[in-house]
């Protein structure tokens, strides 16, 4: 990876994204201040790294310094899109995103090594240990014994895929009936404008990248508003692991369009209170998104097919 | 009488059963859908779930045994290694190893759909059929509405004495060369065509000359064969009964290319077998051993192979699904195996083709790209790592070739066959 010395450190974009979250959480309006202690106190931090994330903020325009006041927002946080599209990427989070992307598109191997990884992406040991600590959390790899790492299975084949949408089935649609449903509307509001965008947009424009950005965080918003915690943990993990396979998920915009007016009906359910309706529009969600494409096709199959094994000498 | 057709006509599409008839269809449909018509898909036993995904409704037949899921992997290896050596004979040799079988089969197909066909047309009571397949079904004719005849295959699918035989490979000008595959495909067609002929006549069709297992439409004929590969005939086949498409590409989604490793701003090129093509692993990997030693980035279609590879290279992207037209446009060069519908789509795009054929109207295409001089042929199996790669950087390299194929192309997008195949369904409803 190039450019290292630029960039800012992971732990500074993690915490910037953090005070964004908490300024529209708590309702922040453009102009309001971000004093540094406060931050510092709520985040357990320092004031050094919670000035680092404030310049961070700074730097993309969402906040600014004044002499005297110190930081202030420069604008309304829910107007931000709360995906990390808008932050710097750091060393950490660009090698993150490459094995990820290597892995799904099998060329990293089962198992790999801090030094292979090292070489193959050019980094250094810690930015390596820091991605595989946050990969093994995500619980996409796992140590092995000695010095390999690894890959935790992923729904990238098509049994992967019927397991991974049985799993969902199971527990998609309890997640939204459990008691105790945690509806955070902000979020949805800003779902919501997203999926509409993509619901209106025509074929040749529709933007796949942010179907998969709104499709993801869609039923990760169900995840983490799930008042059964072990469920929630549960879809939470299974969502990361989604994600790192999204080679083996291509489907037309048709579907894409459609699946997008299946989440908007969801969270109309959703705002309404009325969760074992939500619950059910999720369960047809998931069985029309499971894809029944045939696996293999030609003139006559599978007619042809068994008709070929007659032959003799065919083979 | 048939009942006056109504404002928003349904229309019945019956492509075979493999995806470059089926979406040959879905293209149609969406211009038919565009000019206000309701098309609707009959799918064989087996292949459904391919128009849904376009947004129309699908209706299946009963009365022929689909794979089980659970057997289909065990099913589909089995046949690879029963019948991966039929694809290494040459075109002639296939005639008794795999087309006979497949025209067998077929008339196995034809029989056992039939009663069900009539059920489901009677049931949907269509304003119009269009037959996109290689057989008649006397269904079609019997359902009381014009019928469309698609020719998704090659041009040489409709005989004719200046035409080289359908399934050769041969030349326009290899006289010899024809004349031995003629004899050789009547010897052995015979018994199979005569089963055919008396089920036609047993369902109320008349029987077709040797070699024939579908008549030209009364109603209408689309011809999907690009103007720069049409062949010169002794019987021309002329408008209002043919109407040729100069190729009919459906609308699909955008492609965004993913990011390689490697070669991340080289030219693009496209690699898809078909369906059928995709289940020789070992072949598409020693192809993918070459393409990691060029400078190029390479997309590969491995259909529903894809966990059967690993250590894919740094400039390989393999996926069992492409939105094909979109990644044609993109691509520099197309590796294809001839099936018709890539052939129209590489050329409806300006893009060169290297053929590299292995049965069926493959073997015909890869001799109109190498005659049009729209691509290169190369054998499936006999080729070395230096001459695929040569072929492969001779394509991507050519400027002549590609501003020669970008005329192609422009010529080709402007004639707007989807559109002009609706038009020409909707006008036969009078």
């Amino acid at each position: 990876m190039t450019g290292e010395a630029r960039r800012p450190r992971h732990n500074h974009v993690e915490l910037a994204q953090r005070i964004l979250d908490l300024a529209l959480e708590s309702g922040m309006a453009a102009g309001d201040r971000l004093p540094e202690q406060g931050l510092a106190s709520r985040f357990s931090v320092s004031r050094t790294p919670v000035r680092a994330a404030l310049k961070i903020l700074a730097g993309q325009g969402v906040a600014v310094y004044e002499e005297d006041a110190g930081y202030r927002l420069a604008v309304d946080p829910s107007t931000i899109d709360r995906t990390r599209a808008d932050l710097p990427e750091t060393d950490e989070e660009l090698v993150y995103a490459a094995v990820l992307r290597d892995r799904a598109a099998r060329r990293l191997a089962d198992a790999e090594t801090v030094t292979g990884l090292m070489r193959r992406y050019d980094v250094s040991r810690s930015v390596v240990q820091t991605v595989l600590k946050r990969l093994s959390e995500d619980q996409l790899v796992e140590r092995a014994p000695g010095q390999q790492w690894l890959f935790r299975p992923a729904p990238d084949d098509l049994e992967g895929l019927d397991e991974s949408y049985d799993f969902r089935l199971a527990l998609e649609p309890a997640a939204l009936v459990a008691p105790g449903f945690k509806v955070d509307g902000p979020l949805i509001s800003l779902l919501r404008q997203a999926m509409e965008r993509l619901a209106t947009a025509d074929e040749a424009t529709f933007d796949v990248a942010a179907f998969h950005r709104s499709d993801h965080e869609f039923h990760a918003m169900i995840a983490q508003g799930c008042g059964n915690r072990f469920v929630g943990e549960a879809l939470l993990n299974h969502h990361r692991r989604r994600r790192t396979a999204s080679a083996a998920r291509t489907v037309g915009v048709f579907r894409l369009r459609q699946s997008t007016e299946e989440h908007l009906a969801m969270l109309d359910q959703i705002e309404r209170n009325q969760m074992e309706l939500a619950s059910d529009l999720m369960r047809v969600h998931l069985r029309m998104s499971r894809s029944q494409r045939p696996r293999l096709a030609g003139r006559g199959a599978p007619t042809l097919l068994r008709a070929l094994q007659r032959i003799p000498g065919a083979a | 009488m048939r009942p006056k057709v109504s404002a928003s006509p349904l229309v019945a599409f019956f492509p075979e059963a493999s995806f470059g008839a089926a979406l040959n269809c879905v293209g149609i449909a969406q211009a038919l859908r565009a000019a206000g018509a309701r098309p609707v898909f009959v799918c064989h036993p087996g292949f459904h779930g391919v128009f849904a995904e376009y947004g129309f409704p699908e209706y299946h037949l009963n009365g022929a045994e689909a794979l089980s899921d659970d057997g289909s992997q065990r099913y589909w290896d089995a046949f690879v290694l029963r019948h991966r050596d039929t694809f290494r004979l040459s075109p002639a040799d296939q005639i008794e190893a795999y087309v006979v079988p497949t025209w067998a089969a077929i008339v196995d197909t034809a029989e056992r759909v039939e009663a069900p066909l009539r059920q489901l047309l009677q049931r949907l009571k269509p304003d119009v059929v269009v037959l996109d397949n290689v057989v008649m079904f006397p269904a079609v004719a019997a359902a009381g509405v014009p019928w469309v005849r698609v020719v998704s295959c090659a041009e040489t699918e409709i005989p004719d004495p200046l035409v080289p035989p359908a399934f050769s490979g041969c030349r326009v000008d290899d006289a010899a060369g024809q004349a031995a595959f003629r004899k050789r495909y009547a010897a052995a067609i015979g018994p199979v065509h005569e089963r055919y002929n008396r089920f036609r006549v047993a369902n109320g069709l008349p029987a077709l000359p040797t070699g024939e297992f579908i008549e030209a439409s009364p109603h209408l004929n689309l011809m999907l064969t690009p103007d720069v590969v049409r062949l010169r005939r002794a019987v021309p086949l002329a408008e209002p009964d043919f109407v040729f498409l100069d190729g009919c590409v459906r609308a699909e989604g955008p492609f965004v290319a993913p990011t390689f490793p490697r070669h991340d701003d080289a030219p693009l090129v496209f690699t898809s077998f078909g369906s059928l093509g995709s289940i020789d692993v070992a072949l598409i990997e020693r192809m993918i051993g070459v393409f990691s030693r060029l400078p190029y980035r390479f997309l590969v279609n491995v259909g529903a192979w894809r966990d059967a590879y690993r250590q894919v290279p740094d400039n390989v992207y393999l996926d069992s699904w492409f939105p094909q037209p979109s990644v044609v446009a993109a691509s520099r060069a197309f590796i294809h195996h001839g099936g018709n519908n890539s052939f129209c789509e590489a050329l409806y795009f300006g893009v060169p083709s290297l053929v590299m054929p292995y049965c069926w109207d493959g073997h015909d295409n890869a001799a109109r790209a190498e005659e049009a001089g729209v691509g290169r042929r190369l054998p499936r199996y006999d080729w070395s790592d230096a001459a695929l790669a040569e072929a492969v950087t001779a394509l991507v390299e050519d400027g002549a070739l590609a501003d020669r194929l970008a005329t192609v192309g422009r010529t080709m997008r402007a004639a707007e066959g989807t559109r002009r195949a609706a038009e020409a369904i909707l006008a036969r409803l009078g």
